[in-house]
């Protein structure tokens, strides 16, 4: 379903200096797997979800989804977008809207749908992530937990093939990790295709098919969730491991 | 401090500086003869246009007229102020060079040149092209006049909106246009209605620099009016009166808007 071939991205800060976020990096992820990558920051975690549907662009290599090369010359990047769900660790819920308008803004303007339709499925999205009653509230009136599952609702109205989820935890309160996992979780074993960037090694363990450790624009190791926890063997995968478990 | 109580005060110093003219007038010992009342007549009036017109009815004196003139100068410079506005202030955050080189020479010569100068251009050199009517070129020369600041704070504003708006909006699948429209222009524009407001505000005072290419504006009409009638003072100060109505009743459009779309925050 996620074919990354020999991906090279780099970017230049304001005083032209080079940061390589992406060495030759290759990845293949099949339909309904669930895939997480760990690793230190500005190891290139974000970079490589944010090249899979181009808010950034990769120099070199290509990336495949569902056998569509996406920066093929011919591609409509939005037609990809709409199968690619993203989940940001600052929410980015839209503020002047509500949460209901949030969900149903672009299952409108993106997928076409008529509003009654586009709120039917909203409010099945919202119950589902257990949020149907603060449809009305604007985002500033939710927790952080709160916007995040709001957040997951508007992703999946898209109906998207894919999900990728962004540290989605990160920003969270100790105690509002747990109902974003949950919803993580459960979107998981009913088979969504999910790139999953995330240090909660307890949701790997649970439905992870695979954890991939990457460090300098690179993967150092991958595994199950079982092998990182019982015998890593690069010393820098260990050292990460040390510091986050 | 807001726009409601600064014309407030405003309105405070028109009639302290009434009171005063009044007060050195006499101390000076030059008799003014003061006629308030002929300041009604040149509001509204109940008469025929010319002796050989045969209908009496309700009509607006020259000084309304003025108001009407300016008041529709206005509006419509707003209106285009915004739209070009609006449309420079994305094109100056263009990837396209050239795009963004074209909006900045626009804002740069507005900014960099005296409205007057522009007024006189478009009227003149402009107008005598495409044969404009004083009108046209007064509402366009203010309209592009406005655009330009108007693109500055259009700019600032998209900029203030945390980029992780647009990206959401592009990872819905929105294109660039639609995350613009439905994302960040309302956003942005609920943030700059400030500095909006006042820029109108300025833009209705500004409007009569249209005076000078024979526009009938309120100016003119109290240029012409204290030329005819010599009651210099009693005019200027209901010209200063009606202009202060025009901006007053904005600044509190603006704040009823503010309120309004302060819901979400
Ligand atoms: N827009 C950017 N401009 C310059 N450097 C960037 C930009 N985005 C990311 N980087 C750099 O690329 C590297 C990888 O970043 P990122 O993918 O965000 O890492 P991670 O998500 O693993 O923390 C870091 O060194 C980061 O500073
Ligand atoms: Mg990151």
């Amino acid at each position: 379903m996620i074919k990354v071939k020999n991906a090279f991205k780099t970017f230049r800060t304001h005083d032209r200096r080079e940061v390589k976020a992406l060495v030759d990096f290759s990845v293949h992820i099949k339909k309904g797997e669930v895939v997480v990558f760990i690793g230190p920051s500005g190891s290139g975690k974000s970079t490589f979800l944010r090249c899979l549907n181009r808010l950034e662009e990769i120099d070199s290599g290509q990336i495949f989804i569902n056998d569509v090369d996406i920066y093929g010359k011919k591609v409509n990047i939005n037609k990809v977008r709409e199968e690619i769900g993203m989940v940001f660790q600052l929410f980015n819920l839209f503020p002047h809207k509500t949460v209901m308008e949030n969900v149903i803004l672009a299952q409108q303007i993106v997928r076409k749908r008529r509003r009654s339709e586009a709120i039917e499925i909203a409010k099945d999205l919202l119950h589902k992530v257990n949020i149907l009653e603060k449809e009305s509230n604007y985002p500033s009136q939710l927790s952080g937990g709160q916007q995040q599952r709001v957040a997951i609702a508007r992703a999946l109205a898209m109906h998207p093939k894919i999900m990728m989820f962004d540290e989605a935890t990160s920003a969270l309160d100790p105690e509002m990790i747990g109902e974003v996992l949950d919803v993580m979780k459960k979107l998981a074993k009913e088979g969504m295709t999910m790139v999953v960037v995330t240090h909660e090694m307890g949701f790997a363990r649970e439905v992870s098919d695979r954890v991939v450790f990457m460090d300098s624009g690179q993967i150092i190791e991958e595994g199950t969730a079982e092998h990182f926890f019982t015998n890593p063997i690069h010393d820098r995968t260990k050292l990460f491991l040390s510091q986050i478990l | 401090m807001t726009f409601n109580k600064r014309s407030l005060i405003t309105l405070a110093v028109l009639a302290i500086l009434v009171t005063a003219a009044y007060y050195f007038l006499i101390r000076r010992g030059i008799t003014y003869i003061w006629h308030w009342e002929k300041v009604p007549e040149m509001l509204f009036y109940i008469g025929s246009k010319s002796a050989d017109d045969p209908v009496v009815r309700l009509r607006m004196g020259v000084l309304m007229m003025g108001f009407v003139l300016t008041l529709k100068i206005s509006v419509l410079a707003t209106f285009f102020g915004i739209i070009i506005g609006t449309v420079v202030g994305i094109a100056r955050l263009s990837k396209e060079p050239v795009t963004r080189g074209l909006s900045l020479a626009y804002v740069e010569l507005i900014r960099n040149t005296p409205l007057l100068v522009q007024i006189f251009m478009i009227y003149f050199f402009v107008g005598s092209i495409l044969r404009l009517s004083a009108f046209v070129a007064g509402t366009a020369g203010l309209s592009i006049f406005a655009g330009a600041y108007v693109g500055e704070i259009v700019r600032s504003g998209i900029q203030s909106i945390h980029k992780g708006q647009m990206e959401a909006a592009r990872s819905l699948g929105m294109s660039y246009a639609q995350a613009m429209r439905y994302v960040i222009l309302p956003q942005a524009f609920k943030r700059i209605i400030p500095p909006l407001a006042g820029q109108f505000i300025s833009l209705i005072k500004d409007s009569s620099l249209v005076s000078v290419i024979a526009l009938a504006d309120l100016t003119f009409q109290g240029q012409q009016a204290v030329a005819r009638s010599y009651y210099t003072f009693e005019i200027w100060f209901t010209v200063a009166f009606l202009y202060l109505i025009m901006t007053f009743s904005l600044s509190m459009a603006t704040q009823f808007v503010e309120r309004r779309l302060s819901i979400s925050d």
